[in-house]
């Protein structure tokens, strides 16, 4: 709050000289029309799938360095989580009309993903003998993996059916 | 070392989820209090490091040494991460980013005991 003129909603409206214009066309205070994938509650989408890209690429780097002919197919499957959450990561910063595309496939792949090795880890735990993210649909990490998909497809979704409606952007 | 840090870490990170999450469903954005918890938080764990670092330091072998340090890396930047991702959102939002973090910082706690189980809780 030191610097005047940034923040004119503190200042009193009446005895304001017209030095400054007060009303800037993108004023706040209503809940404001998230302006892309990564406002609103792209926010929040935007958190976790860093927070997921950060644990996931961490871990398979370190596993597949260190220890990795002890669960080669667990470590494999752990890099291409770590990928997926990666690249939804940042497309879903970047927001464009192409990076929304990639999103959609990578949120897709996600998804799929996530059945498939919960699946097969919980018919098959052997060839898992050490966890990777998505073991028994993400368990380890409080089904998350597995619902975090969901709300990315249906926020890509979002912005497919607003993106038709204005087509400005 | 006794559990006194990670303790306080998980309590004041499931706090600032809490107090964050009521931001959120009172439509409010970030303000100087949830400002002020994720910066206590922050303090903590980089009093944590201080304390994992002088155990290694002191000759300490934990079993998953590398992992070990990724995490010491990781940690003291999803307050700092979340700091600022949050603080950029002008809706209720950006609290959640808060949440995320405390929950975060909680959960890395347990992670560290069963890495190292030096680390109590």
């Amino acid at each position: 709050m030191s610097e005047p003129g940034t923040s004119p909603r503190t200042a009193a409206p009446q005895s304001a000289p017209p030095t400054e214009e007060p009303q800037t066309p993108a004023s706040k205070t209503e809940a404001p029309q998230p302006q892309s994938t990564r406002t609103g509650p792209g926010r929040l989408l935007v958190a976790v799938y860093g927070l997921f890209a950060l644990s996931a690429s961490a871990r398979a780097a370190v596993q597949i360095a260190t220890e990795f002919h002890r669960a080669p197919v667990a470590y494999v499957l752990s890099a291409i989580a770590a990928v997926v959450y990666i690249i939804a990561t940042v497309t879903l910063v970047r927001g464009s009309l192409l990076a929304r595309r990639i999103a959609v496939v990578s949120c897709s792949v996600e998804f799929v993903g996530v059945l498939a090795v919960g699946t097969w880890s919980v018919i098959d735990p052997a060839s898992f003998p050490d966890a990777t993210v998505w073991s028994t649909y993400g368990i380890g990490y409080g089904f998350v993996p597995l619902v975090l998909p969901v709300f990315g497809l249906l926020w890509l979704r979002h912005w497919a059916v607003r993106s038709k409606t204005l087509p400005a952007n | 070392m006794n559990g006194a840090v990670p303790t306080t870490i998980i309590v004041v990170g499931l706090g600032l989820a809490g107090y964050a999450l009521l931001t959120t469903a009172r439509n409010r954005r970030v303000g100087l209090g949830l400002l002020i918890v994720l910066g206590v938080l922050e303090i903590l764990l980089l009093v944590l490091i201080g304390l994992i670092v002088a155990k290694l330091v002191g000759g300490g072998h934990p079993p998953g040494l590398p992992l070990l340090i990724g995490y010491l890396i990781a940690m003291p930047l999803v307050p700092l991460v979340a700091g600022v991702w949050g603080a950029m959102e002008r809706s209720r939002w950006g609290p959640a980013v808060y949440a995320v973090a405390g929950l975060a910082a909680a959960i890395l706690m347990v992670r560290l005991h069963e890495l190292w189980t030096v680390i109590r809780v």
